[in-house]
């Protein structure tokens, strides 16, 4: 009973969650309509269509070497979001529970938002020549800060009233992180972890192509050189759809389910 | 009945914020089974008393010596995690000792106890009343089966007949389970009803004004009586404070 009653309101859920999809999808095409038209007005040359567009990525995921850059994309993108929300997050909770450790790291850390993520690319291909690690060591720089502010401001805007009942129940510190701090950060995390996923893709490839280090960003650096303007857009069309898919595969089916409770405080015809 | 016997013994216990004194040089004692009844004026540090009392804050001055397993602690809000059901907040008190996870039937028993519903337990606090948030509030504190419970104004947000009925709550669960509590209010009927024994707090730090026994057991005093008694000590110049700072605060 009481499995089959769990399995059924998972199905539920995901079938919601599936469903929801149909209005992100109308929002895209709208996109895709206004992109029609640009394409209309100026040409093939300067906006190939979104249809061209389409073509030209099956061609290119049917590519040999696509595989391959594709991978070395993901994984810089994912390792530098990696150590971007792990680091940014954990210092920022440290920074949240002691004032001294805030006092001492905002400002390094406004002074890394303020530096220029280009000159950070520069930085890194002289400190790690043109490999990966010049894309990863951006992106970590680039995406830090976020993870940081979400720590910071969730521990900091803890509710002190919840902690202290806790604390009269004898519940220690890990405890009392687990249940009182940890589901009230949650809400401030994942706005912060889901910009970093997004901006990890951007940076990498960015970080590809201006470093000549291969990857998606590299295959955008040939084509710009060929002028193949489809090919261009293809490369975004698939940086945008990894970026998407981090977002709404990954990230969203996690927050949606750590915070049901959520949903509980909304009346009833409000909902959606 | 020997100091030694006490559940709980405050001694010469003063505290201060920022260099104001609070209270100075406070007495305090709970006997197995006693309820007390802590009264004052509105900012004359009895939630910090209380507080003092269940170890949330150190006392500047005293000693606080506690002869028991357990205690519980039900505040002015019910301050239930919003992101838990009913039944894992009252299962909370437990497994924060260390319990680990209790048994459901035992919590769906506390639930009943204070009228809570098989289906109000697996709704979250933001779908109950304020009501049975407080319900849910005193079960979580009765589920850890604890020897002294802190009551720090609890009931003073609820409407008058619902009040009436969470005191009842809290006298039948005191008769049944014999915990001692420590209940502060700032009502005096409220405090007649409940208690064994009151003690009023004065706004001038300088620790009790009276301290006096109730005649009758919680639970078996009658509307007249209450009445009567309230009526005689809101008269009586050592409860004076209790209305007079009233009185100012409108002036």
């Amino acid at each position: 009973m009481k499995p089959l009653a769990s399995f059924l309101a998972w199905t539920g859920w995901a079938g919601r969650y599936l469903w929801s999809a149909w209005a992100g999808a109308a929002g895209l095409f709208c996109l895709a309509a206004a992109w029609q038209a640009g394409h209309e007005i100026y040409g093939s040359f300067v906006l190939p269509s979104p249809w061209e567009t389409v073509l030209a990525v099956v061609a290119l995921v049917h590519e040999a070497s696509f595989a391959q850059a594709a991978m070395e994309t993901a994984s810089r993108a994912l390792a530098g979001f990696a150590l971007a929300v792990l680091i940014g997050t954990i210092t920022g909770i440290v920074a949240g529970y002691s004032f001294a450790t805030m006092r001492l790291t905002r400002p390094i850390v406004t002074v890394i938002l303020g530096v220029p993520p280009i000159a950070w690319i520069v930085l890194a291909l002289i400190w790690f020549g043109s490999s990966g690690g010049s894309a990863v060591l951006t992106v970590v720089v680039a995406a830090l800060p976020i993870s940081f502010a979400g720590g910071l401001q969730g521990v900091a805007t803890r509710d002190r009233a919840l902690d202290i009942m806790a604390r009269s129940f004898g519940a220690g510190p890990w405890m009392r992180f687990r249940t009182v701090t940890l589901p009230h950060l949650v809400s401030y995390l994942f706005p912060a972890w889901t910009t970093t996923a997004g901006s990890a893709w951007k940076i990498t490839v960015m970080a590809e192509l201006l470093s000549n280090t291969g990857g998606l960003g590299g295959d955008l650096a040939t084509a710009r050189a060929l002028f193949d303007i489809p090919r261009v857009m293809a490369l975004i069309v698939v940086t945008v759809v990894f970026a998407l898919c981090t977002e709404y595969v990954l990230l969203d089916p996690i927050r949606d389910r750590l915070e049901r409770w959520r949903e509980a405080g909304v009346p009833w015809g409000v909902r959606r | 009945m020997g100091r030694e016997a006490m559940k709980l013994v405050l001694d010469g216990v003063g505290h201060a914020f920022f260099g104001r004194a609070v209270f100075e040089d406070v007495d305090l004692s709970l006997a197995p089974g006693e309820i007390v009844a802590l009264l004052g004026p509105s900012g004359c540090g009895k939630t910090t008393l209380l507080q003092i009392a269940a170890g949330l804050v150190d006392p500047l001055r005293g000693r606080v010596r506690r002869a028991y397993r357990r205690h519980a602690v039900v505040f002015q809000e019910p301050r239930l995690l919003p992101w838990m059901t009913t039944h894992d907040n009252i299962a909370y008190g437990l497994r924060a000792g260390g319990a680990g996870r209790p048994p459901a039937d035992a919590i769906a028993r506390r639930g009943r106890e204070v009228g809570l519903l098989a289906h109000d337990l697996d709704k979250y606090p933001a779908e109950l009343s304020g009501g049975m948030r407080q319900r849910a509030a005193v079960a979580r504190a009765l589920a850890v089966d604890p020897d002294v419970i802190f009551f720090d104004e609890p009931f003073t947000a609820v409407d008058v007949g619902l009040k009436r009925s969470l005191q009842d709550l809290v006298i039948a669960a005191a008769a049944r389970e014999h915990f001692s509590a420590l209940f502060v209010t700032h009502d005096l009927a409220e405090a007649v009803r409940i208690a064994d024994r009151l003690a009023v707090l004065s706004e001038g730090h300088r620790g009790f004004v009276t301290e006096r026994r109730i005649e009758g057991r919680p639970g078996e005093r009658d509307d007249r009586f209450i009445f009567d008694l309230v009526e005689a000590w809101s008269r009586d110049p050592a409860f004076a404070e209790l209305f007079d700072s009233e009185r100012e605060g409108l002036s």
